[in-house]
């Protein structure tokens, strides 16, 4: 693991065990720090800038309120974070109805830089996983599996989108969706980044 | 279904994988969510693999978010003096305002506990020295009291705090301006004793706040706190 990451990490983990004692510098200090990794994180799941803010405002209330029950035993600052995030994100995602869910938005919403121009899901994967051997897992992954696990995890696609943006039937997205993840679980626990 | 029965270890964890991948159905989600309420194996395949995700998203390319959702965070929160402020990251945290104003904070819960000290079957006038130690939320997590003359402070756990079973609370003085000191481990459940070195009276005479740490098991190896502080509380005395 690169030095700065490990000091990035220690950073974090500082700054959270200061926000468990309400100290709002120290909270001031974890948002700008961290606030934009999140912030790409969320919008890059929820596609619309009004929802992510929203959802990171939500998140960062809830890391003021519960910083305290963070383990650094357990998880890096940075991935607890996420997680925190990620999970709002899905849970936002799925109380929407299924029918709801577009993949299209309007042409004058700034989110679309995001796509065409940007680099794809496959590739942002690839480019959030700092460590090699987790980089290697990733490209271990079959084509199509590797595509679909991307696609949601990056962007958020429930089967049933993905089956709709890859053009394949139901059952093979959810096949390799789940047999992707299973390899992904072996080969990081394998690598010893599980936790 | 009890998915935390050993025999369905592989379907617990393929649903704990589409959960935190996000590719779970809506009824699906709200299910597993309520069954990680109430199984704990079910709340770690899922926790586990959130974090096994998580990870991948390490080195994403970050966004920077409009300045409205900092504002907002801060006007939600009541926040006063926070702002980006990075010139006090050199401050320690035992020194930090923030602490002072989070002591303030647990005011009521200083109220509650000279309450029950006062409550005290002993009708002689006592002279004690009283600490309430909250979390961020305020809501006493632990009562530490000391007659003025004993060599024991006894620290109580107000309910069970949910403490990682492989972790272990420990106790600091925050002496004015100076780091803090160990004074021991305490428990996250009960009541223990914790001796001084001298009468409480003396031992935490210029002692303004006491404050608790997670730790591993023995406690810090470095002198000072390592985890995340859980929970502080200001040094009281009656008298």
């Amino acid at each position: 693991m690169p030095t700065s990451e490990t000091d990035r990490s220690a950073r974090l983990a500082d700054l959270l065990a200061r926000t468990a004692l309400s100290d709002q510098a120290a909270f001031a200090e974890l948002y700008r720090l961290a606030a934009p990794h999140l912030y790409g994180v969320a919008l890059r799941i929820l596609r619309e800038p009004a929802l992510a803010e929203d959802l990171l405002q939500e998140a960062f209330v809830n890391v003021w309120h519960h910083a305290g029950s963070y383990n650094s035993a357990k998880a890096k600052p940075q991935t607890w974070l996420t997680s925190i995030v990620r999970n709002r994100c899905l849970d936002q995602l799925r109380r929407r109805e299924p029918d709801t869910v577009t993949l299209t938005r309007d042409d004058d919403e700034p989110e679309m830089e995001l796509e065409g121009m940007g680099p794809t899901p496959e590739e942002l994967l690839l480019s959030g996983a700092d460590a090699n051997s987790v980089r290697s897992c990733i490209e271990g992954l079959e084509g199509g599996q590797r595509q679909a696990i991307a696609l949601a995890f990056v962007q958020g696609l429930s089967h049933a989108e993905l089956a709709e943006h890859l053009r394949q039937p139901l059952g093979t997205v959810k096949s390799w969706v789940r047999r992707g993840l299973e390899r992904l679980k072996k080969c990081l626990d394998a690598a010893g980044f599980a936790i | 279904m009890n998915l935390s029965r050993p025999d369905r270890s592989a379907r617990l964890d393929a649903l704990a994988a589409a959960y935190a991948l996000g590719t779970l159905g809506p009824r699906a989600r709200r299910r597993l969510d309520r069954l990680g309420q109430r199984d704990p194996v079910v709340a770690a395949a899922l926790r586990q693999w959130e974090w096994r995700l998580a990870a991948l998203a390490d080195g994403s390319p970050g966004i920077t978010p409009s300045p409205r959702v900092w504002e907002g965070i801060r006007s939600r929160l009541g926040l006063t003096a926070a702002d980006s402020a990075p010139g006090s990251a050199s401050t320690p945290w035992w020194s930090s305002l923030g602490l002072w104003r989070g002591l303030a904070a647990a005011g009521f819960a200083l109220a509650f506990a000279l309450a029950i000290s006062l409550l005290s079957p002993r009708e002689r006038p006592f002279e004690s020295v009283v600490v309430v130690l909250a979390g961020p939320d305020a809501k006493p997590a632990l009562i530490a009291t000391a007659e003025r003359g004993s060599r024991f402070l006894t620290v109580k756990a107000v309910g069970d705090l949910a403490i990682p079973r492989d972790r272990a609370l420990e106790l600091w003085m925050l002496p004015d301006g100076r780091p803090p000191q160990s004074m021991g481990l305490v428990p996250a459940t009960g009541i223990d004793r914790v001796a001084l070195r001298a009468p409480a009276g003396v031992a935490l005479q210029n002692i303004p706040a006491l404050a608790i740490s997670l730790e591993p098991p023995g406690g810090s190896t470095t002198g000072a706190p390592t985890g995340p502080v859980l929970y502080t509380g200001r040094v009281e005395r009656t008298y």
